[in-house]
């Protein structure tokens, strides 16, 4: 099946036309039921690490780990035998998907491609060590593990820039000058929804308005969370603006551009008026001090508006993107844990953090 | 001249054509519900050889439809 498709895409490049929704979601569904069940949690939760991680060898993650297990050891090995499977995992689901599915499944995962090239860039920043940038990449986008180290090996961000040159990020990576990493940082995210943006709508088709809605449903949640820290922490409007991204779904810009310039109260009974508000009134109140439950709150509702968007379109991109969703929300979930675990933090404290 | 033509073909000729189209369109039928159904129980089997059995007998539930047309074209060649 590989061979042809790859037969394929060299006769007569991708078709968007065509598409395997039927054979993806059915597989990809039964991928999710094999993710771990919520209750798995509170059982890990309750081990030391050992015992975790050898629960989390038995599971999906035994050959990331059989593979990993000679250059690594303990919360390390982990960490990335997690990055690895997540790679892989998407990589799978991208290989099953054909035409239409596939091209906007490729298109969301660069995410991973800007994410690890704004780690390497943030690690070199930093003066990282090679292994400990190489933790964090994940390769699940275009770009493969070996190119992406060789970019954390490199010397200096000059150096790693400059291989970049033929990439569609160089414009803005040219930009950089050892100073601006955060501007660099957004400027990337934005690039990457525009071009996400763009891309899906020269499709016009019905996969790929929903397409869209679910990917405005999670800028919505990276406005809101971005709007909800910087709010509390006092940053002026001009400040917050810049981060913003647009496409939001149901928060627009121009419902952004009334909320910037209130101040934490205000703010908070203006947002009140949100049909969001509802799923997280409980957990914001002016007096909270941290983020936490907020942030895992407005993840579980992105995770609630997926499957439920997933059963009125069961043979669309939704049910593959619920999937994605869940898949990335189990690797963190087991990674707060295990990290959570090896730096001796309460049970409750690392609970709070989890989204189940 | 024309109707006499058409009064010359042998009327089993027609219920032949009749019982042909009747199956031939219930199979074409019958191959595109199964398309979907077919590839989604492969992909489900691929993840979980459990499933073989479910999958089997969904797919070939739209075989019905093929049988509906047999039927009726041994109702029209009889």
């Amino acid at each position: 099946m590989h061979l042809f498709s790859k037969l394929r895409r060299k006769s007569g490049g991708e078709n968007l036309r065509t598409s395997n929704y039927s054979y993806v979601t059915a597989r990809v569904r039964a991928m999710k039921s094999k993710l771990l069940p919520a209750d798995t949690y509170s059982k890990l939760l309750n081990m030391g690490i050992d015992e975790i991680t050898r629960t989390i060898e038995e599971l999906e993650y035994k050959q990331d780990i059989d593979v990993l297990a000679r250059q690594y050891s303990g919360a390390d090995l982990i960490e990335h035998a997690l990055n690895r499977n997540l790679a892989v995992t998407f990589t799978k689901v991208l290989n099953m998907a054909e035409g239409e599915p596939n091209y906007l499944l490729s298109k969301y995962l660069k995410r991973y491609d800007v994410w690890s090239l704004k780690t390497i860039l943030r690690g070199k920043h930093y003066n990282a060590s090679p292994d400990k940038i190489e933790e964090n990449i994940i390769s699940a986008g275009k770009y493969s593990f070996d190119f992406l180290s060789d970019l954390a090996n490199k010397d200096s961000y000059t150096d790693v820039i400059s291989a970049l040159e033929n990439t569609e990020y160089y414009s803005i990576l040219k930009q950089y000058d050892g100073t601006n990493l955060s501007d660099i940082e957004n400027e990337l995210e934005k690039e990457y929804y525009k071009d996400l943006f763009i891309s899906v709508s020269k499709l016009k088709s019905k996969n790929s308005r929903i397409f869209a809605e679910f990917v405005g449903a999670e800028i919505d949640i990276k406005n809101l969370r971005t709007l909800f820290r910087l709010k509390m922490s006092g940053i002026e409007p001009e400040e917050i603006r810049k981060l913003m991204i647009e496409g939001g779904h149901r928060v627009k810009m121009k419902d952004i551009e009334s909320l910037l310039p209130l101040s934490f109260d205000e703010f908070l009974s203006a947002v009140d008026k949100y049909s969001y508000w509802y799923n997280f009134s409980d957990v914001v109140s002016s007096e909270m001090e941290s983020l936490i439950d907020l942030e895992t709150q407005l993840l579980k509702q992105n995770v609630k508006f997926a499957s439920s968007i997933s059963h009125v379109y069961p043979l669309s991109i939704v049910p593959i993107m619920d999937y994605i969703l869940n898949k990335k929300i189990e690797v963190d979930n087991l990674r707060i844990i295990i990290r959570g675990k090896s730096a001796g933090l309460d049970k409750e404290v690392i609970r709070k953090q989890l989204v189940i | 001249m024309a109707a006499e033509q058409f009064a010359m073909i042998d009327p089993a000729g027609y219920k032949a054509i009749g019982a042909g189209i009747a199956v031939g369109l219930a199979g074409i039928a019958t191959g595109i519900a199964e398309k979907d159904i077919g590839s989604a129980a492969v992909g489900a089997m691929a993840e979980n050889e459990s499933l073989f059995g479910k999958g089997l007998i969904l797919t070939v539930i739209p075989e019905t439809i093929v049988i509906f047309g047999l039927v009726v074209a041994l109702i029209v060649g009889a």
